[in-house]
C-alpha cells in the first residue's frame, strides 16, 4: 500500500510502500509540482529502483528550473538504499 | 517453497506476500526483510521488461539454510542474460550525468551476499543468499 499527499504547504508527503506497481501514483502528484518542495519520507517504508528513478526525474526537471526538491525524515533502509546508490550526494537530504 | 507467478509488474504484491508469509515463521530482522523483498522485485521486474520473447510464469523458490535465506529466481523460455556480469554503476556521478534507470541490478548485488547465475536449455536461475548473521 503506498500513498501520497499534497500538504496544505504545498509540500509531500509519501507513505507506505514505493515499488513498481506504485510509480504512477507517485508520479502524478510529483508532475505537479513547479516549485520548490519538501518531501517529507518519515512514513515511506520501502522504495526500490522504481521509486528511484521517479524522484531522479523530478529531482533534474526541478533543477533545472531552479527549484529545490528537499527530502526529509527517510527511515534507516530507505537512506540505506540512497547510500548505496550515491542519491544521498545528489538529493538534498534533511 | 515455491511459487509461480505470472509475467506482469502486478505480480508484486502476491510475491511481497508470499516473502513476508515465508520469512515471518523465522522472525528475521527488519532489514533483512527489506532487502530479500528489494532483491526479489527488482529481478522479477528486470525480467518482465527485458525478457518478452515469452509468457511463461516465473518460479520463485525461497528456503532457508542453516543462517542463511536462499532465494531463487528462475525463468523459463528465455534467452541468456548474466545479470550477475552487468557493469558497474558509477554512483559518484553528479545529478547532470546521472541517466534514469540501471540501479536495480547494481542494489540487487550490494544488498545480498552472494548472487549466482546459471542458464541451460532455456531456463535461466538467479540463485541469492542472504546472511541472518
Amino acid at each position: 500500500m503506498f500513498d501520497v499527499k499534497i500538504l496544505e504547504n504545498n509540500n509531500i508527503e509519501f507513505s507506505g510502500r514505493l515499488d513498481a506497481t506504485q510509480t504512477e501514483q507517485a508520479e502524478k502528484i510529483l508532475e505537479q509540482v513547479n516549485t520548490s518542495c519538501t518531501l517529507d519520507m518519515k512514513s515511506l517504508e520501502y522504495i526500490s529502483s522504481a521509486g528511484l528513478g521517479i524522484l531522479l526525474m523530478h529531482q533534474k526537471r526541478l533543477k533545472d528550473a531552479g527549484h529545490a526538491f528537499r527530502l526529509i525524515n527517510l527511515n534507516k533502509h530507505v537512506r540505506d538504499v540512497f547510500m548505496l546508490t550515491g542519491f544521498d550526494q545528489i538529493f538534498e537530504i534533511m | 517453497m515455491q511459487r509461480k507467478f505470472k509475467r506482469q509488474i502486478s505480480s508484486l504484491s502476491q510475491i511481497f506476500s508470499f516473502v513476508s508469509e515465508f520469512l515471518t515463521s523465522y522472525q528475521v530482522d527488519e532489514s533483512i526483510l527489506f532487502s530479500i523483498n528489494l532483491a526479489i522485485e527488482e529481478l522479477f521486474t528486470n525480467i518482465v521488461k527485458y525478457n518478452r520473447t515469452t509468457n511463461s510464469d516465473i518460479t520463485i523458490d525461497i528456503t532457508k539454510v542453516e543462517e542463511k535465506i536462499i532465494a531463487k529466481v528462475i525463468d523459463h523460455n528465455c534467452d541468456e542474460f548474466d545479470v550477475s556480469k552487468t557493469q558497474e554503476v558509477d554512483i559518484t556521478r553528479r545529478l547532470e550525468e546521472r541517466k534514469v534507470g540501471g540501479l536495480g541490478l547494481h542494489l540487487v548485488k550490494k544488498m545480498v551476499d552472494d548472487i549466482k547465475y546459471e542458464y541451460s536449455n532455456g531456463e535461466s536461475r538467479i540463485t541469492f543468499t542472504k546472511n541472518l548473521e
